[in-house]
C-alpha cells in the first residue's frame, strides 16, 4: 500500500519531468524557463535540506488542521445524520458554506489572526473540512437499515451505536475520504503558507516564485508529493489495520 | 380476541395502486399463523403497519394483551465487530441464557458461535438471527421469510422446537410454501391482490407439532383450500 | 478497465501540453505582435495604454495586442515560449534570466527611478540617514526586490540584522496601519496615493523613503524583447519601440494631462480619478525625472549596479555582462 503510493508517485512525477525536459530541448529554451538536469541538481543540492524541513513543517500543520477537521466533520455529521430540523438545518449550513472558496476568505482570516501557525491551521482545516464533513453527513445520516433493524424494534438502539454501526461498516469509505482529505489538508497548508504565512514549503515556494527559479519549485513539489504520498499510505495502512484489528476483535 | 386488523386500506404516496384495500382479519389468541400470498401483495407492509412503523394508513388494528411486536426478516445481519455467540450474549436477557443455549444447540449452532457473522452459511445467519428475537420479550413475533435458506429437514426441526417452546405466544409466518404452511400453521391469512375482495381469507391449518399425528386427507384439503383461497 | 480509461486521458493532456508550446510563434502572422506588461491596466502603464488606445502601434504599421500582467506572469519566459514577441520585466528578472541563458535583450528602461520606496510615519520619525534605521522594524518581501535593495542598503551602512528588526511582508498593509511595523515597501507611484490618503484622513503625516537618494540604485521597469526578434526583426523592434515610447511621450506631457486622465479612466475602472491624477503626477516624475533625460534611457550604470548588487547579495552567482543586453532601440 505504502510502496505502491510512492511508486506511483514517482512515476508520475518522472513523467512530469521528462516531459517539460523534453519541450525543453525540443524549443531550445533556456534554463530561466526550464530549468536544465544539471541545474536541478545543483539546485537540490542546495535546498533539500531547508526544504525538506519546510516540507515537514507544513505537513505537521496540514496533519493537525486534518485531524481538527475530523474530529469537527464527525461531531457536525453525527448531529447532522437525524432527520430533524437541527440535523437539516445542519446540513444545508454545510452544503452551502462550503461553496465559498477558502482563498476567499483567507485574506479575512489573515487579519484576524495574523500570519503566523493558526491561520495556516485555520485554512488546512477549512479546505479539508467540507468534503470530509460532507462524506461523514452522508455516511452517518445513510441508515444501515439490516443491521439496525433489530437493534430499532427491540429498543435498543443508541446514537453511540448507531454511529458505531455506520462507521463500521463504511470503514473503507471513511478510510478513502481521511486519506483523500490527507491531499485536501497539504494543499490548503501550501496555499495558506503561499498567501501569507512565514514558514513551510508554500511560503519558500512563493520566494522561489519570486525569483522566477523553476528548479526549486521541481524540488520543492517532488518533497511535497513523496512526503504526501507516505502519509497517504500510512493513513490507508492504519485505515485497513484498525478495520481488520475491529473485525477480529 | 387476540389480534384483529379491520379494513385496512393503504396506499403510498404517489402511487395510484392500493397495497391492501378494506383488509381485514381476527386471530383469537396465540399459536403459530401464516401470512400467505404470492410476492407484492402487501404482506410486509401489513407487517410494517402491525410493528408501527408505517402510520398512514386506514382502518383499525385491535390489540389485546400485546405489548409488543416484533418483526424480523432474512436478509438482517448482525455486525461484523465481534463474534455471533458474543452478540447473542449481549443481547440475551439474563433470564433467558438457558433459553437461548437449547435454541443454539437445538438449531445445531453451537459449533458456530465463534464466528463472525459474515462468515457463516445464509441458513445458518436466518437461524442465528432468529434465535436474537426468540430470546425478546413478546406476545407476537413476525417471521417474514426467517428461514427462507434454511434446507427443509432444518426447517421443520426449528419450526416444531419453536412450536414447543413458545406455546403462549403468536407467531406469523411469512412463507411463500403452500405445504409448510398448511401443515404447521394453525390459521393462514391468505392474501390476495387488493382488486379482490376480500383482500383475506382466513383458512384452518393442521397445526402440526410434536406428539400429533398429521391427517394427511386434512393436510391436503387445507392445501387445496389455500389455492383456491389465492 | 481503468487503465483503458486513464491512457486516452493522459494521452490528450500530453498533446495539449505539447501542442501548446509548438504551436507557431504570433510573429509569423502578418506582424501580429504581443506585449505583455508586467502589471494591470493603471496610471504605472500610462505610456503603454496611450499607444494602443491612439492607434500609435496602427500608425507604425504594427498589431499589437497589449495584455495586462499579474504576479503570475513572466514576459520573459513567454518571449522565449513565443507567446510574446515584446514584454515589461524589471531589471533583477533580466539578470536572473541572462544568468540562465535566457537570449532576452533590453530595448528601452521606462523608470529611471525604481517606483519601490519605503512609506513611514513622518510624525514620530525621520529617516534622512542610513543609520535612522537602527532599531527599527522594517517590512520587507522575503525574495522580492525590496529584500535585496533593503538589504544592500544595510550592508552599505554597517547596519546587520541585529540593530533591525526585519518583518516579512503581505499584500495586506494591517501591521504598517496598526504600526507593528515602522517601515513599510510601496510602489510611491500606484499605492502611495491612496496610503498617503488613507493615513491623512486618520490624521497622520507620511514620508517616503527612495534608495536611490542614498546611492542604491536598482533599476526597474523596461521594456525587454528576444535576441532572435532583435536579429530577425529590426526594423519591427525599431517601429515598436519608437510607437511606445512616443505613447509614453505625450501620456506623461503635462499639457495632455486631462485627456490622460480621461483615457486612463476607460483602463482603470477600480480607481478613483483624483488618486489616479496623482498616480499619473508621480509616474512622470519616476519616467522623466529630468527634463535632460529621454524618455527611454538605458542607464547602463544604474543596470551594472543592479548586476552588482545582485552579486553580493548572492542573487545570481557569477557576473552576466549586462551591458551586453542593453540594446536602445529608439
Amino acid at each position: 500500500m505504502l510502496h505502491r503510493r510512492v511508486l506511483q508517485f514517482l512515476i508520475i512525477y518522472t513523467l512530469g519531468l521528462t516531459l517539460l525536459l523534453v519541450v525543453k530541448y525540443l524549443l531550445n529554451l533556456s534554463d530561466y524557463v526550464i530549468p536544465s538536469p544539471e541545474s536541478l541538481i545543483n539546485t537540490s543540492q542546495q535546498v533539500f535540506s531547508r526544504y525538506f524541513g519546510d516540507v515537514m513543517d507544513t505537513l505537521l500543520v496540514a496533519i493537525i488542521g486534518q485531524v481538527v477537521s475530523i474530529c469537527l466533520a464527525v461531531l457536525v455529521g453525527v448531529l447532522g445524520r437525524q432527520t430533524t430540523w437541527f440535523g437539516s438545518f445542519i446540513k444545508v449550513a454545510a452544503y452551502n458554506v462550503q461553496a465559498y472558496p477558502i482563498v476567499a476568505i483567507a485574506p479575512i482570516i489573515f487579519i484576524l489572526l495574523g500570519d503566523g501557525f493558526m491561520s495556516r491551521l485555520l485554512i488546512a482545516a477549512m479546505i479539508c473540512y467540507f468534503p470530509l464533513l460532507l462524506s461523514i453527513l452522508g455516511i452517518m445520516s445513510e441508515p444501515v437499515v439490516d443491521v439496525e433493524h433489530f437493534y430499532r424494534i427491540t429498543g435498543r438502539i443508541r446514537w453511540q451505536l448507531e454511529i458505531k454501526i455506520r462507521a463500521f461498516e463504511n470503514i473503507h469509505k471513511l478510510t478513502t475520504v481521511v486519506s483523500g482529505s490527507a491531499t485536501l489538508a497539504m494543499a490548503g497548508t501550501i496555499v495558506a503558507e503561499f498567501m501569507a504565512a512565514n514558514a513551510g514549503i508554500g511560503y519558500s515556494i512563493r520566494i522561489a516564485l519570486y525569483q522566477s527559479d523553476l528548479s526549486r519549485i521541481i524540488v520543492a513539489l517532488f518533497l511535497i508529493g513523496i512526503s504526501l504520498s507516505v502519509y497517504q499510505g500510512l493513513l490507508e495502512f492504519s485505515g485497513s489495520w484498525v478495520k481488520k484489528t475491529w473485525a477480529s476483535a | 380476541m387476540l389480534l384483529a386488523c379491520r379494513h385496512i386500506t393503504l396506499k403510498y404516496a404517489g402511487s395510484e395502486k392500493y397495497v391492501l384495500k378494506n383488509f381485514g382479519f381476527e386471530i383469537d389468541g396465540p399459536g403459530f399463523h401464516a401470512l400467505f400470498g404470492p410476492s407484492g401483495v402487501g404482506k410486509t407492509s401489513l407487517a410494517r403497519i402491525l410493528i408501527g412503523s408505517i402510520s398512514d394508513y386506514d382502518g383499525e388494528i385491535v390489540k389485546r394483551r400485546i405489548q409488543s411486536i416484533l418483526y424480523s426478516y432474512n436478509m438482517e445481519r448482525l455486525p461484523g465487530w465481534s463474534n455471533v455467540g458474543t452478540h447473542l450474549d449481549r443481547i440475551t436477557p439474563s433470564a433467558k441464557r438457558d433459553l437461548k443455549d437449547e435454541m443454539v444447540n437445538a438449531f445445531g449452532l453451537a459449533s458456530f458461535c465463534s464466528q463472525r457473522f459474515s462468515q457463516l452459511s445464509l441458513g445458518q445467519k436466518n437461524r442465528i438471527n432468529l434465535i436474537r428475537y426468540l430470546v425478546q420479550d413478546f406476545q407476537v413475533l413476525i417471521m417474514d421469510e426467517s428461514l427462507a435458506n434454511v434446507d427443509e429437514i432444518t426447517r421443520e426441526k426449528i419450526l416444531l422446537t419453536i412450536k414447543d417452546l413458545f406455546p403462549d405466544r403468536c407467531f406469523f409466518y411469512i412463507s411463500h410454501n403452500v405445504l409448510e404452511v398448511s401443515k404447521f400453521c394453525e390459521h393462514i391469512v391468505v392474501i390476495r391482490d387488493a382488486n379482490k375482495q376480500p383482500q383475506a381469507h382466513l383458512i384452518k391449518g393442521q397445526n402440526f407439532s410434536n406428539g400429533h399425528p398429521l391427517d394427511k386427507n386434512a393436510y391436503e384439503k387445507t392445501m387445496l383450500e389455500i389455492m383456491n383461497a389465492s | 478497465m481503468n487503465r483503458r480509461r486513464l491512457n486516452p486521458f493522459l494521452f490528450i493532456i500530453v498533446l495539449m501540453f505539447i501542442l501548446q508550446f509548438l504551436s507557431p510563434p504570433l510573429t509569423s502572422a502578418a506582424e501580429k505582435l504581443n506585449y505583455r506588461l508586467k502589471w494591470l491596466f493603471n496610471a504605472s502603464v500610462v505610456g503603454d495604454i496611450w499607444a494602443t488606445d491612439q492607434g500609435l502601434f496602427s500608425e507604425a504599421g504594427l498589431d499589437v495586442l497589449v495584455k495586462e500582467g499579474g504576479p503570475e506572469r513572466d514576459a520573459i519566459k513567454e518571449l522565449e515560449l513565443g507567446q510574446a514577441q515584446f514584454g515589461v520585466a524589471s531589471a533583477d528578472q533580466v539578470i536572473r534570466a541572462l544568468s540562465k541563458g535566457s537570449p532576452v535583450v533590453v530595448v528601452a528602461q521606462l523608470f529611471q527611478i525604481n517606483p519601490l520606496h519605503w512609506i513611514y510615519r513622518s510624525d514620530n520619525m525621520k529617516i534622512d540617514r542610513l543609520d535612522d534605521f537602527k532599531g527599527k522594524i522594517i517590512g520587507i518581501t522575503y525574495g522580492g526586490n525590496d529584500e535585496t535593495i533593503m538589504r544592500t542598503l544595510l550592508a552599505k551602512s554597517n547596519i546587520t540584522e541585529s540593530d533591525v528588526k526585519l518583518f516579512s511582508v503581505r499584500y495586506d498593509f494591517t501591521p504598517f496601519f496598526t504600526k507593528k511595523v515602522d517601515i513599510w515597501p510601496c510602489y510611491i507611484n500606484s499605492q502611495g496615493p491612496i496610503l498617503k490618503q488613507k493615513l491623512a484622513d486618520a490624521g497622520e503625516g507620511v514620508a517616503f523613503f527612495n534608495p536611490s537618494d542614498f546611492g542604491v540604485k536598482f533599476v526597474a521597469n523596461s521594456v525587454v524583447t528576444s535576441r532572435k526578434m532583435l536579429e530577425n526583426n529590426p526594423d519591427t523592434v525599431k517601429k515598436f519601440t519608437t510607437a511606445l515610447l512616443s505613447g509614453w511621450r505625450i501620456s506623461l506631457d503635462p499639457a495632455n494631462r486631462d485627456i490622460v486622465l480621461e483615457t486612463l479612466k476607460k483602463y482603470d475602472k477600480n480607481t478613483p480619478p483624483d488618486i489616479l491624477a496623482l498616480q499619473l503626477d508621480l509616474t512622470r516624475d519616476l519616467i522623466k525625472p529630468d527634463a535632460a533625460v529621454e524618455i527611454g534611457y538605458i542607464d547602463v550604470d544604474a543596470w551594472k549596479q543592479t548586476e552588482e548588487v545582485m552579486i553580493v547579495q548572492k542573487v545570481i552567482s557569477s557576473p552576466v555582462s549586462v551591458e551586453k543586453a542593453l540594446q536602445p532601440q529608439f
